[in-house]
C-alpha cells in the first residue's frame, strides 16, 4: 500500500430538514489511502449511508469538502459529477437497485458502455469475466428481477467493479449473502486492493469482515469515533 | 450524448412495454390519419366546387368595361383656371367589344403558364318559341377553344358539341332552357337581339351542367354566326377567356398583362369573391379540427410518456447514479417520443389514406358528383407527418426533461 491519499473527507456536516431539522453527520474527516481496504461500522441510523452517499458525489447537500484522486469534487455541477462518477467510482447500494427489464450482463455492462473507452465486445468479455469470478455465468442472460436477492447483489458488485474505477464503495453490499458468497466478495475486494490498488470504502455489520479488513471507522450519531487498524 | 447506450436504453424501454408503446402509437396514428384524411376531404370538396365553377367560368376574362369617365372632357384640353360650365354631357359614340382580339389572344396565348384561351362573343337575347318569352344569353363560341377551356362536351345530353363547327345555323341549348321552352332536337328556336334582330336556329343539342342557371338561360352557336347576328367583322368578339395551369395564380397572370392590354382583365377571384371565400374557409375548417385532433393526441401521447417516467424514476436514479448525465436522459426518453412519432406517423399516413379511399367511394349523386370528393395531395400527408412529429416532440420532452431532472440520492435513500 502505498501513501496517496485516495479520498479526504473535511469537516463534513450534513442536515435533514424533514420531519424535523436534525444534524446527521457532524464534522466527518478523514482520509483513504490509495489501495486501502476501509470499513465503516456503526449502529443502524447512526448516518453510514448518509456518509457514502455524500462520499459517493451523489448527494451534494452537505457543508465540508470532499477530494478523490486530489481533485475537489465540492461545488462541482451535477453532470460533471455524473461523468466523474461513470468513471472513478464504482457503487453498491445497500438494496441492490438493478435495471429490472435489462438482464444481468446488460446490466453489469452499462456504466462501461456509458464510458465508452473500450469496444463492445471487450466489455461484454469483461462483464462475463466479472460474473464468473461471482459465480452468475449460468444468470448471465436472465433477466435481473427473476433473479434472487443474494444474486442480484452480487450482479450489482459485478457492476460496480466494469470501469476499474479507482474506489469502490458499498453500502452492506454482503447483506445479503450466505458466508460462502461473502467470502468471494470480501475476497475479490481484498485482491483488488492489493492486486490494482483500488481503493474499497464498505459499509458492514458483519464483524469478521470488518476485522479482516485494513482498517475500521465507527460512526455513532454522525460522529466519528474510532479510528483502528485491525487484521494487519 | 446520442450513444448508442441511450438508444438501446430506449429500446428496452419500448419493447419491454409494449402495451403502452402501441396505445402510445395508436393515438399518434389517429392524429395523423385524421388530419390526412379531413384535409384530403376537404381539398376535395374545394376541387370539385372549382371544377363546377370552372365549367362556366375561365381564370381570367378580358372584356370591355364600358366607356371610361367623360364626365369632364373639356379639362384635357382647355388650360387650368378656365371657368367652363358643361350641363347634360352625353357619350354620342362608343365602340363595343374588343376590336384587336386576334393580337390580344395571340398574346395571351405566349403566356408560359396559359393552357388555353378562347373567344367569345356574348349576345344578351330574348328566346321565343310561339308565346314563351325568355330572356337570357346567346354565347358565340370559338368551338374547339370553347371545348378546351370549359370542357362543355362532356356535359351534352344530347347531340354532338364538335357539331357548332359546321351548323352555322345551329344552337345548342341548356336543359332547363329546352324544358321551359318545350324544345326537342332538331326543333326550331326564333330568338331577338336588344338591337332587334331576329334570327332562327336550329336545336342540334342540349347541355347540362347542373349549375341551374346557366341551364335555363344559356344557348351556344358558332362564333362566325354570332358576328353575323350582330353584323361585325371577323375580328370581332365580346370576351377573351383564358385559363392557366393553376388557377389560384389568376390573379398575378391578370396582373402581369393587364398594362398591355387596353381593355378590362379580370381575374376569376374578382367577380367571384365568394368561391374563393368558401374554399378558403373550408379549409381553415380542416386544418382547425385536424389540428385539434392532433393536440388531443400529444396529449395521449404527453400522459403515456409522464406515466412511463413515474414508472421508472427508480431506473432513472439508478442510471444517474451509474454516470449518465440529465442530457442523456433527455435523450433516452425524447428518442423513445421521437420512435413513437416516427411510427405512428407512417402508419398514420397509410391509415389516413385507406380512410380516404375508403370515404371516396361512398356514393354521393348531388350537383354533378357520384362519390364523395377527395383530393389525394402528398403535401397533406408532409404536413401530418411534420405536424405530429412536432407534437410527439413537445409532448415527449416535457416529461423527458422532468426525468433528467430527478435527484437520485432522494430516490435512491426510499
Ligand atoms: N431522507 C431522509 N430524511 C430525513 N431523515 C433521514 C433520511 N434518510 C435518513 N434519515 C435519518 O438519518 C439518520 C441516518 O440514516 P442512515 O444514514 O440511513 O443510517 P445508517 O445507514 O447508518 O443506518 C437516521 O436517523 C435516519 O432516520
Ligand atoms: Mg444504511
Amino acid at each position: 500500500m502505498n501513501t496517496t491519499i485516495s479520498l479526504k473527507a473535511s469537516n463534513i456536516d450534513k442536515y435533514f430538514y424533514q420531519p424535523e431539522p436534525f444534524q446527521v453527520l457532524k464534522d466527518v474527516s478523514f482520509e483513504v489511502k490509495k489501495g486501502e481496504f476501509l470499513t465503516l461500522i456503526g449502529k443502524s441510523g447512526s448516518g453510514k449511508s448518509t456518509l457514502l452517499y455524500v462520499l459517493s458525489t451523489m448527494d451534494t447537500d452537505y457543508k465540508g469538502s470532499l477530494e478523490i484522486n486530489g481533485a475537489r469534487l465540492t461545488g462541482k455541477s451535477q453532470n460533471e459529477l455524473a461523468a466523474f462518477r461513470n468513471e472513478h467510482i464504482g457503487f453498491v447500494f445497500q438494496f441492490h437497485y438493478l435495471l429490472v427489464e435489462f438482464t444481468a450482463l446488460e446490466n453489469v455492462m452499462l456504466p462501461a458502455l456509458k464510458l465508452g473507452k473500450k469496444s463492445r465486445e471487450e466489455i461484454e468479455a469483461n462483464a462475463y469475466e466479472s460474473l464468473k469470478m461471482l459465480d452468475l455465468k449460468e444468470q448471465a442472460l436472465k433477466q435481473a428481477n427473476k433473479l434472487s436477492g443474494g444474486q442480484q447483489q452480487r450482479v450489482a458488485i459485478a457492476r460496480a467493479l466494469i470501469n476499474n474505477p479507482s474506489v469502490i464503495m458499498g453500502d452492506e453490499p454482503t447483506g445479503n449473502l450466505d458466508s460462502k458468497n461473502t467470502k468471494v466478495v470480501f475476497d475479490i475486494f481484498k485482491q483488488l486492493s492489493r492486486e490494482r490498488g483500488q481503493t474499497i470504502i464498505a459499509v458492514t455489520h458483519d464483524d469478521d469482515f470488518a476485522r479482516n479488513s485494513d482498517r475500521v471507522i465507527e460512526l455513532s450519531d454522525g460522529n466519528l469515533l474510532k479510528t483502528s487498524t485491525i487484521g494487519r | 450524448m446520442f450513444s448508442s447506450v441511450n438508444n438501446k436504453i430506449s429500446g428496452v424501454h419500448l419493447t419491454s412495454n409494449a402495451k403502452q408503446t402501441v396505445v402510445a402509437v395508436l393515438s399518434v396514428t389517429f392524429g395523423i390519419s385524421m388530419y390526412v384524411f379531413m384535409n384530403s376531404f376537404m381539398s376535395g370538396v374545394n376541387d370539385a366546387q372549382t371544377k363546377l365553377a370552372f365549367t362556366a367560368l375561365a381564370h381570367v376574362r378580358v372584356y370591355n368595361d364600358g366607356p371610361a369617365d367623360n364626365t369632364n372632357l373639356l379639362k384635357r384640353v382647355l388650360p387650368y383656371g378656365k371657368l367652363i360650365n358643361l350641363r347634360n354631357a352625353k357619350v354620342i359614340q362608343y365602340t363595343k367589344g374588343i376590336k384587336n382580339s386576334t393580337q390580344i389572344v395571340s398574346l395571351l396565348q405566349h403566356q408560359p403558364e396559359a393552357t388555353g384561351v378562347t373567344s367569345q362573343v356574348n349576345i344578351n337575347v330574348s328566346y321565343h318559341n310561339g308565346a314563351i318569352k325568355i330572356n337570357g344569353q346567346l354565347s358565340g363560341v370559338d368551338v374547339e377553344n370553347e371545348n378546351r377551356l370549359f370542357g362543355i362536351s362532356n356535359y351534352m345530353l344530347q347531340g354532338q358539341w364538335q357539331e357548332l363547327k359546321s351548323r352555322s345555323d345551329g344552337v345548342i341549348i341548356g336543359s332547363g332552357l329546352a324544358k321551359n321552352m318545350s324544345l326537342k332536337i332538331n326543333d326550331n328556336l326564333n330568338l331577338l337581339t336588344d338591337d332587334g334582330v331576329a334570327k332562327n336556329y336550329k336545336v342540334i343539342g342540349i347541355f347540362e351542367t347542373t349549375i341551374a342557371n346557366t341551364d335555363k338561360s344559356k344557348a351556344y352557336i358558332n362564333i362566325g354566326a354570332a358576328r353575323q347576328l350582330l353584323s361585325k367583322n371577323a375580328d370581332y368578339v365580346t370576351d377573351i377567356q383564358l385559363n392557366v395551369k393553376d388557377y389560384s395564380k389568376a390573379r398575378q397572370t391578370a396582373g402581369k398583362v393587364a398594362p398591355v392590354i387596353p381593355y378590362k382583365v379580370e381575374a376569376w377571384q374578382v367577380a367571384n369573391g365568394q368561391l374563393e371565400a368558401g374554399s378558403d374557409l373550408r379549409d381553415i375548417i380542416a386544418k382547425a379540427v385536424s389540428l385539434t385532433i392532433l393536440l388531443v393526441a400529444g396529449f395521449g401521447i404527453y400522459n403515456i410518456m409522464n406515466m412511463t417516467v413515474n414508472q421508472k424514476i427508480r431506473e432513472v436514479a439508478i442510471l444517474k447514479a451509474m454516470g449518465f448525465s440529465g442530457g442523456d436522459i433527455t435523450t433516452i426518453f425524447l428518442t423513445e417520443a421521437l420512435i413513437i412519432g416516427i411510427v405512428g406517423g407512417i402508419v398514420g399516413m397509410l391509415f389516413g389514406y385507406v380512410v380516404a379511399l375508403a370515404v371516396n367511394h361512398i356514393p354521393f349523386a348531388i350537383g354533378g358528383l357520384t362519390t364523395l370528393p377527395m383530393t389525394y395531395k402528398p403535401s397533406d400527408y408532409l404536413l401530418a407527418f411534420v405536424f405530429g412529429l412536432l407534437t410527439t416532440f413537445v409532448a415527449g420532452y416535457l416529461p423527458a426533461r422532468h426525468a433528467s431532472k430527478i435527484d437520485p440520492v432522494t430516490i435512491i435513500r426510499g
